[in-house]
């Protein structure tokens, strides 16, 4: 199991916008889907709003390997949620498949309606359109960018580094936890081959247990570190990275708000 | 001694950590401006302690009850938050992983620096100064995440630099990487002594790495000083360092044992330990050998009993093993290797070579990319991690991987229910385990609560009792003493001879292959560069250049003294000293 959304350092159009202009993208992302999109004849907006995220994977030079990573991840979200919807929706009418009748706050929980369907699909794009715009920043932003962006917002120190240092455990979470689950496996303990309900019941105590007890450690030694090289101390640090909003950037926020206030044309359409 | 001079004090220091372990018992050093410190002992000696008394982690990050005194450049850490005494003194740790927080050399080294406020021009000024110094220039705009690890170790000593510290504490920086890392991290230091501007401290076990640097060697035993002065004096003990578990350097150690025995005083006789060769000993050596002060005394017979044609246990062809990623990495290439029941197999070369690959294709955590292994007549394909276990034995470097329950016994236990062995059997492995390995009375003890030393030997106990036909043991030096490497090289060695099991030991410690090992591998960028007996493999000298190793310094000066009828077959310091007239 790797990390499949840290940093990937490479010199494209994404990459070297200004870290504020992907955050706005992400901004616009979070704002478009919080409003009701339950029809699925909104899916159109939402499609349009990921066609441009597609267009600044490719731009980012992303490989496609790590949006499936994404889509795999997301996938028994998706169905989740698309068969509690279709099980659970009250105004569904379409049904698709009858079990029985099992009635329950308003609804046949015995019964899958399409309606229900359609809205668990909705949600499932929205859940998608989301989590297709943070990894984009995080893979194409720096910790050095996104620690002097967040200073440029005058965040304090410490909640800046607390976000930088988060991404960075999530790494060293990952390969601790490669590490541990083979030391395991070493001893007999054949993780792989057990049904889902017994990893559930005993396998993740061999896991979970030295995971926590070596990031203990390891915090320790990350606080060491941080703490010998003068974090901590009053003060505004030096901004070792300037950044400064480019043409580029001015170009890029226009293009995101164009397509947001086409989105919401579109939405009002429906 | 002026006292202006004088940059880090202790007098009667005496510290206790909050569980009631005494680390340090009545200290009383002093070090100056400019001068180099090595720092020598056992695990557990209070090393660790010393570095975080002087930077200040000590009180701030573990508590504990002092008494004494200490200065650092004029000021008490116990008074001063950290960051304060940051501006003074500055301190490298063993792992430069945790060291490293952001994406680029360059903005790395400036971190210090920045959080302290130093302006930007000059910033700028520092990074490139202490980046030429370890020679790292050029590589500013690299992730120092994705360097090699003696590049890694260089950027976090860049980075302690690039705070301008008069007190620099080195906390074994060079224990976990492999030699080209561990000689690159040395020429570095030998730059920042040549400049003789700051008091550098470094704790280590490497004393051939380090015999050569240092002004004073102060060694601690059981949290206190036992031996201090200058290299000429403390190495020229060479059994009071030994009973302190510490290793003598080897030219020092072979020079002391020659003047022994040529009657003459156990010293250098008035010149540098800094000038010691190989080529000088092995020249004063000849010499006494000519004059018959000392004559060649044969060697026993006794480590290395050779393995006839036994059935292969390991089997591997044209094995390729291909990192996914982006890009992938091609970690083995085409490697083809057999193995036979009861050979001690010793696997070295740099880090990234394909020597864990290597292994983990073995016990089955990675599947070939194209190639076959064999374990035990099986293909690895067919069979489960698991099922393997009963096979193999592989003992990972970090215990703490591992380690989850209560107690000692449990942990063994784990293993063996997962095997599905009867309580009353597996009850009798975890005793035999448990002997085998001389943790018998920590049986019920919470395994976080051992040494670090014994909860290796604790993993290896769990392995053990696992009953495989194939021990193998990844860098069982890593982070170990003098007498730590060898307790488990010993078990590995009793683990064949009493049982006529196989073993196979990966290491970057030349002396621990050529002391154990009947067969010796040399991997380099995923190929097998040669295999056969130690003194085959030692003499291609050439082709350990290339790899970057070295054969061990008493195979080399034994090379010399051929002509005068010291066999090929001298390997390791104690077996020079031992043709060499006997051990004294």
């Amino acid at each position: 199991m790797n990390a499949p959304f840290r940093y990937i350092q490479r010199q494209t159009i994404v990459h070297r916008l200004h870290p504020f202009t992907k955050m706005i993208y992400v901004l616009l992302t979070l704002l478009l889907i919080l409003v009701p999109l339950y029809d699925i004849r909104h899916l159109p907006v939402l499609l349009i709003w990921l066609s441009l995220s597609a267009m600044l994977w490719v731009a980012a030079r992303i490989e496609l390997g790590r949006f499936a990573a994404l889509l795999k991840i997301l996938a028994g979200t998706f169905l989740f949620l698309m068969l509690a919807q279709g099980f659970t929706y009250r105004h569904g009418k379409t049904v698709l498949i009858k079990f029985g009748d099992l009635h329950f706050g308003g609804s046949n929980m015995g019964e899958l309606t399409l309606e229900g369907v359609q809205l668990g699909f909705m949600l499932s794009v929205r859940i998608l359109t989301a989590a297709s715009s943070l990894p984009l920043l995080v893979m194409t932003t720096s910790n050095a960018e996104l620690m002097a962006a967040m200073s440029q917002l005058r965040l304090p120190k410490v909640v800046t580094f607390m976000f930088v240092s988060a991404l960075s455990f999530t790494s060293l979470i990952f390969e601790m936890w490669n590490n541990i689950v083979d030391a395991q496996k070493l001893r007999a303990f054949d993780i792989d081959r057990m049904d889902p309900i017994t990893r559930l019941r005993k396998a993740y105590v061999p896991i979970i247990t030295p995971l926590i007890l070596l990031l203990f450690r390891k915090a320790n030694d990350f606080q060491i570190a941080l703490e010998t090289k003068g974090f901590g101390s009053p003060g505004r640090p030096t901004e070792i990275e300037t950044l400064r909003m480019r043409p580029v950037d001015f170009l890029a926020i226009a293009i995101f708000l164009v397509v947001f206030v086409l989105c919401n044309i579109l939405r009002f359409q429906f | 001694m002026k006292n202006r001079d004088v940059t880090v004090k202790l007098q009667e220091v005496t510290f206790t950590y909050e569980g009631g372990v005494v680390a340090l018992r009545s200290l009383n050093m002093s070090a100056r401006r400019g001068e180099f410190i090595v720092v020598l002992g056992a695990n557990g000696a209070g090393k660790s302690t010393l570095c975080y008394l002087l930077s200040g982690i000590i009180p701030h990050i573990y508590g504990g009850q002092r008494a004494g005194e200490v200065q650092v450049v004029g000021r008490d850490p116990w008074d001063d938050p950290i960051h304060i005494t940051a501006q003074r003194c500055g301190v490298l740790l063993q792992d430069p992983e945790v060291q490293l927080f952001m994406p680029t050399v360059r903005t790395e080294v400036a971190f210090g620096p920045a959080n302290l406020r130093v302006p930007r021009a000059e910033i700028e000024r520092r990074v490139a100064e202490v980046l030429a110094l370890v020679r790292l220039e050029g590589l500013e705009d690299r992730n120092p995440r994705e360097l090699s690890g003696g590049q890694k170790q260089r950027v976090a000593l860049a980075a302690v630099l690039a705070m301008r510290p008069q007190v620099l504490v080195l906390d074994e920086p060079t224990s976990q990487l492999d030699p080209l890392g561990r000689w690159e991290v040395v020429q570095a230091l030998h730059r920042l002594k040549a400049a003789q501007e700051i008091t550098i401290i470094l704790t280590t076990h490497e004393t051939d790495e380090v015999m050569d640097l240092a002004d004073q060697v102060w060694v601690l035993e059981e949290g206190r000083c036992i031996l201090t002065g200058t290299p000429e004096e403390v190495f020229t003990q060479p059994e009071r360092l030994e009973a302190a578990g510490v290793k003598p350097p080897a030219l020092a150690h072979i020079w002391i044992h020659l003047a022994r025995k040529s009657g003459e005083p156990a010293d250098l006789n008035g010149q540098r330990l800094r000038d010691l060769s190989i080529a000088r000993v092995a020249e004063r050596a000849a010499n006494l050998l000519r004059q018959g002060w000392i004559s060649p005394h044969p060697l026993p017979d006794s480590s290395r009993p050779s393995s006839p044609m036994r059935p292969a246990v390991i089997e591997v062809q044209d094995l390729v093993y291909r990192y996914p990623g982006y890009p992938p990495v091609i970690a083995l290439k085409g490697i083809n290797l057999t193995v036979r029941e009861g050979e001690f197999v010793g696997i070295i070369g740099q880090n990234g070579s394909g020597k864990s690959t290597l292994v983990k294709c073995i016990v089955g955590l990675l599947r070939p990319t194209a190639g076959q292994v064999r374990v035990l007549g099986e293909d690895v394909r067919r069979l489960s991690v698991g099922q393997l276990a009963r096979r193999v034995g592989l003992v990972l470097q970090n215990p703490d991987y591992q380690l989850f329950t209560i107690s000692s016994k449990e942990e063994i236990l784990f293993g063996l229910r997962n095997l599905g062995i009867p309580k009353e059997e597996a009850e009798a492995r975890v005793q035999e385990a448990l002997r085998w390995v001389g943790l018998e009375s920590e049986a019920e003890t919470f395994p976080f609560r051992l040494s670090f030393g014994d909860r290796r030997k604790l993993a290896v106990a769990a392995t053990l009792a696992m009953d495989p036909q194939i021990l193998i043991l990844d860098e069982p030096t890593t982070a170990q003493d003098h007498r730590g490497r060898y307790q488990l090289a010993e078990l590995a060695r009793r683990f064949r001879e009493e049982k006529g099991r196989t073993v196979i030991m990966i290491t970057h410690d030349m002396e621990l292959i050529a002391r154990y090992a009947e067969r010796v591998i040399v991997m380099w960028d995923g190929q097998i560069l040669t295999d056969g007996t130690p003194e085959e493999v030692f003499g291609q000298t050439e082709l350990l250049h290339r790899s970057f190793l070295r054969a061990p310094i008493a195979y080399e000066i034994a090379q010399q003294l051929a002509p005068f009828g010291i066999p090929s077959r001298v390997l390791t310091t104690h077996d020079l000293l031992t043709v060499l007239g006997g051990l004294s």
